[in-house]
């Protein structure tokens, strides 16, 4: 059995490298891009940043709970009641939402890279008077 | 004597200490550099192995670069690794929480339902490639297509801690200080992968 996994490690190993060595030129370019501008930027930072980060936890945390208990509750366009497993998929969408970690991007900054989205969903589900 | 010899090299020190800082900023900006190059290919495939997307795993590579460089350039080399890989999983997630709400809210929405990733979507993407390839590269291609769906299958932790140790090459305590937890969920983490994938992929490979 542990001579089997260990093939099966080395093979998916080898696969995966190969993969790795396939990229094509495009991708190593942007790569390569990427990675000067993260060093180029290691030397400006943002102090106004920090005073943004200072306050925005609370009130992200809350606004992530918020919304992932209102998912959770349902569409309020489908009113029937859930099966088994659209209530273990909600119940894992809650678990994605609210899990917070160290370093992880605050749920409030979150929503705000999404705001044209939001804006979007709003006008859709909100259709005013056609002029 | 000896007390002259001190304040004389105290003096230097204090005369010109720009060119020392300037080197040690140098090598220690070559250094950094030399980890992401040689970072940079794999964690790249890893974050497009879990997002099935290249731009998105581009971005939160980039983002995961950003972040180590600003943030946690100044500490130890060893420790880049780990951090660089926790960094990485994190947006990882943050993405995919961004999707799972987008999808939720279009969910809400009347008419029809679409993802609002897919919008763009070239329908030629899904057309098989005619060039010719090798049969023994198209057969190992197949094969890591296969990999990579039964991995996308696992459970988040699994999948990190297979694609750790197993791509990356991580022990298991360098594993367990980029997935932040003890070493002991680490091995279980990976050991429950490993038995998946050999389940799922068995009869494939």
């Amino acid at each position: 059995m542990n001579e089997d996994n260990d093939a099966f490690e080395k093979r998916s190993r080898a696969l995966f490298q190969d993969s790795v060595e396939g990229l094509d030129f495009a991708t190593r370019s942007r790569l390569t891009q990427a990675r000067n501008t993260a060093l180029d930027a290691a030397a400006t930072r943002r102090p106004w940043a920090l005073g943004w980060k200072m306050w925005t936890p609370a009130a992200g945390v809350t606004a992530a709970a918020v919304l992932g208990v209102t998912l959770w509750m349902g569409s309020p366009l489908h009113h029937q009641a859930p099966t088994l497993a659209e209530a273990q998929s909600n119940f894992e969408d809650l678990d994605l939402l609210a899990a917070s970690d160290e370093g992880s991007a605050d749920a409030l900054e979150m929503l705000q890279d999404d705001i044209d989205f939001y804006d979007f969903a709003d006008k859709a589900a909100n259709p005013g008077p056609a002029a | 004597m000896a007390r002259f010899g001190t304040l004389n090299t105290a003096w230097m020190v204090w005369d010109n200490p720009a060119p020392a800082r300037e080197g040690a900023v140098l090598e220690y900006t070559r250094e950094l550099e030399k980890f992401l190059a040689e970072i940079e290919r794999r964690a790249f495939r890893m974050a497009q192995v879990a997002l099935r997307d290249a731009d998105d795993a581009l971005d939160v590579v980039q983002d995961a670069m950003l972040k180590l460089t600003r943030s946690y350039a100044s500490r130890p080399s060893a420790e880049w690794r780990p951090l660089f890989y926790r960094i990485l999983e994190n947006g990882i997630r943050d993405l995919q929480r961004r999707r799972t709400v987008r999808k939720r809210v279009m969910t809400w929405l009347p008419g029809p339902k679409e993802d609002p990733d897919n919008e763009a979507q070239d329908p030629l993407e899904n057309v098989a490639d005619a060039a010719p390839t090798i049969p023994e590269r198209l057969m190992q291609a197949q094969a890591m297509q296969k990999l990579e769906e039964s991995l996308r299958a696992l459970p988040a932790r699994q999948r990190e801690a297979f694609m750790l140790r197993n791509f990356e090459g991580m022990d298991v305590a360098e594993t367990a200080s980029a997935m932040a937890c003890s070493e002991g969920s680490v091995k279980t983490h990976y050991s429950r992968a490993v038995h998946a994938l050999r389940e799922q992929l068995g009869e494939v490979w």
